[in-house]
């Protein structure tokens, strides 16, 4: 690896909007394509000064900084169009964190990456409408928060209420959410209103390992742990009047519910025994990375084909999970106000996906191309008229779920024409970690943090409160300052604000 | 049941006492004799002789035949044979039975009448159709589009959608509920550099998205059909474990 100071490795990158820098070939070996990431003034502070530390003597070797991880993905066999940064974009396995890469189907030489995916496969958020407002709520907001808390658990090694046996797991596996309306726990609109229909359609349980799915099996309608949650929330401002309408939100202080989790140890287990595969058919197949970490497979190969039919069954295991724990919260409002789910209008605004490879068409250099498209912590941001988003949605463009982090603020999205264009649709997913985990632990004390929530008047349910620091606001990049760049660089649209006021978390 | 299978062969007696050794041994002759037909002379003569001594060893010379499964009460055996014997008769019988299968019989029952629609006769070019059209558009408050045939079909759309007996009965149903769109100002994907074409495009797709919302509605219903029949979701608390 080639070792430059700081000022020389600036000299690859280039600032061409006031949102968005380009990285040029050569910031790193063998790009394929040039890199690209979107940033506003405070973001782009972060990420240059994460660069800078990494190039100060002795530091080689250790975190690689997000924007050479970029270049990286920019190095990987069959990339086409440009290796995008979203503005959350932090340092991962592999890809960094906030990374969205496509790979030309047809050429052979196209890889398929776990790192790309990341470890927790389908990992998304889904929100919850109802017609109750702020009002109705606060009164009882210590009791709601509890009932969720005692219906959905929560926490490494929580297990679920939902009874289940070896063969609804391998069902679920393969049918995702369509299992979950066989057996009557969601409402067949929640389909209507999910990325995907919720159901990857080659999804193969049989290329899973014994071991994963001994993990998944009592963690499906869990919540999990890390940065997963469960949020009430209320609508804070709206931005874009007509899509909020169409959302079913039509004013300031509506109640909507966040579920943010994934695939839990199942998809963890999945994206393990794929990279044990990848790396003996890198060394078969003479694939080249410049990171160990970037471990991948032609997608042509066993290898590649096994690991995107074994990711399919976790990305359904997600949606499973989501739509159990979907159940689980209609039931806990149902309990406390005495009325029925349908009756609170408990409908999906939207279900999204920030952890997933997909295969999609795409305009490249004027022609229609077939790509897999690698989004880890970025968001599919489909434009209006996309014939792969729901009917209710065809005139806004897609709803896209941004979830804050614990206290903070969340955002619904749109899908926009120049997002489809400049970064194959896609856009953030969250905040974006700025401490690491070990990081935040030593410099925030977990009981400022649960006062500092009290005060907001947030009420909060948590498995193990010595680790919310990890999780503290202060830990990540501000979700507005995220939100804001791709409203800014319009690579999707801003349309409402969320603010929580009782969070579920592990 | 064996009543019932003994009427449908057509046995001359039908109220019969089976565990009564004579009448079962006299139903099994006359079943080989009429129906199955299966025996060698030898056996199907010692049958014959429902009175013998020996009539037992004939029976089970033919069951073996036949390939009757180890029954043992008369009732039961009885009851294959009479099942055998159905069996060959509707063999038989095929194409009479074909002929009354009920896909069939709708096909035969219903007279086929060449419809004969009495707006075939109608002159469409006539001034006095395309005046009557325009009334009927007029009363109907349809535009009305310079091809009268194109202003029937909507009036035609409209009676039957909106003034049915059904419609008319329950007009809720039908007028259809929501917030309206500003779709003018929406994004339409494409610019066709002609206000004119822009704005029919649009129209366009607003009657697609119509289209769409329609088949959409049609999947859920089905899926809330199929549902009502698969639904059964459980819960058990005391499965639940709160994590660390």
């Amino acid at each position: 690896m080639v070792v430059r100071q700081y000022n020389q490795e600036l000299e690859y990158l280039e600032k061409t909007s006031p949102y968005c820098w380009r990285i040029k070939k050569g910031f790193q070996p063998n790009m394929n394509v040039e890199g690209v990431f979107y940033v506003n003034q405070t973001l782009e502070k972060l990420m240059l000064e994460e660069l800078r530390n990494a190039c100060r003597p002795g530091m080689a070797g250790g975190f690689l900084p997000g924007v050479k991880q970029i270049a990286n993905v920019a190095a990987l066999p069959g990339i086409v169009g440009k290796s995008v940064g979203l503005p959350d974009v932090h340092s991962g396995y592999g890809f960094a964190i906030g990374n969205m890469a496509a790979f030309d189907v047809d050429n052979p030489e196209s890889i398929v990456s776990p790192g790309g995916v990341g470890f927790d496969i389908n990992c998304g958020v889904r929100l919850l409408r109802t017609n109750l407002f702020e009002k109705d709520v606060l009164p009882v907001k210590e009791q709601l928060a509890q009932s969720l808390f005692d219906h959905i658990p929560v926490g490494v090694g929580s297990k679920g209420i939902i009874p289940m046996n070896a063969k609804d797991l391998e069902e679920a596996l393969e049918m995702g959410m369509d299992w979950s309306l066989r057996e009557g726990y969601i409402w067949a609109e929640d389909k209507e209103h999910c990325e995907e229909y919720g159901r990857m359609l080659n999804a193969d349980p049989s290329k899973v390992s014994m071991r994963a799915k001994k993990r998944g099996l009592p963690q499906l309608g869990t919540l999990g742990a890390g940065n997963h949650y469960a949020e009430i929330q209320v609508v804070d401002e709206i931005y874009d009047k007509w899509a909020a309408c169409k959302m079913g939100i039509e004013e300031k202080g509506q109640v909507c519910v966040m579920i943010h989790s994934g695939s839990r140890g199942f998809g963890h287990q999945v994206a393990t025994d794929a990279l044990v595969q990848m790396e003996k058919a890198m060394k078969r197949d003479k694939i080249e990375t410049n990171d160990r970490q970037l471990a991948c497979a032609r997608i042509s190969s066993q290898e590649g084909q096994d690991y995107l039919k074994s990711m399919a069954a976790a990305a359904n295991f997600a949606w499973v999970n989501r739509s159990s724990m979907t159940f689980l919260s209609r039931q806990a409002f149902a309990k406390q106000f005495n009325m029925a789910p349908d009756d609170l209008d408990m409908h999906v605004i939207y279900d999204v996906s920030h952890n997933i490879a997909k295969i999609e068409e795409h305009i490249v250099d004027g022609k229609q191309k077939t790509l897999l498209v690698h989004r880890k912590g970025s968001t599919r941001a489909f434009p209006p008229h996309h014939p792969l988003i729901p009917v209710d949605y065809q005139l806004t463009g897609q709803p896209v779920l941004i979830g804050g982090t614990m206290g903070t603020c969340s955002y619904v999205l749109t899908g926009t024409q120049q997002g489809m264009l400049e970064t194959f649709g896609s856009t953030c997913h969250g905040a974006g970690r700025a401490l690491s985990r070990a990081k935040s632990r030593r410099n925030l004390d977990y009981t400022d943090v649960l006062n500092k929530l009290e005060e907001m008047g947030i009420s909060i349910r948590v498995a193990s409160p010595k680790l919310v620091m990890e999780e503290a606001p202060e830990s990540y990049k501000n979700v507005t300052d995220v939100v804001n760049t791709c409203h800014a660089a319009g690579i999707s649209k801003k349309c409402i604000k969320l603010r929580p006021i009782a969070v579920i978390k592990g | 049941m064996v009543k019932r299978l003994l009427s449908a062969l057509e046995y001359p007696q039908c109220d019969v006492n089976v565990n009564d050794e004579a009448t079962f041994r006299k139903i099994v002759a006359w079943l080989e004799l009429n129906k199955i037909n299966k025996a060698d002379s030898n056996v199907a003569n010692g049958l014959k002789n429902v009175t013998s001594n020996d009539w037992p060893n004939h029976f089970q010379k033919y069951k073996e035949a036949l390939g009757v499964p180890n029954l043992q009460s008369h009732q039961e055996q009885l009851q294959w044979l009479l099942g055998y014997a159905v069996q060959i008769e509707t063999h038989n019988n095929r194409e009479v039975y074909i002929k009354h299968a009920v896909e069939n019989l709708k096909a035969t029952n219903v007279p086929t009448v060449v419809t004969e629609n009495p707006l075939d006769k109608l002159d469409f070019h006539s001034k006095e159709f395309a005046e009557g059209i325009t009334k009927l558009a007029q009363l109907l408050n349809i535009t009305p589009h310079p091809d009268p045939l194109v202003t029937l079909k909507a009036v035609a759309k409209l009676v039957t959608t909106r003034l049915s007996p059904q419609a008319q009965a329950n007009p809720s149903e039908v007028i259809i509920k929501g917030t309206p769109f500003p779709f003018q100002e929406a994004d339409l994907g494409f610019d066709l550099n002609d206000p004119v074409l822009n704005q029919a495009a649009k129209v366009l797709r607003i009657l697609y998205i119509h289209d769409l919302r329609d088949l959409q509605t049609k999947a859920n219903e089905l899926i809330v059909a199929v549902q009502n029949i698969t639904a059964n979701p459980k819960t058990d608390t005391k499965l639940g474990k709160v994590g660390k």
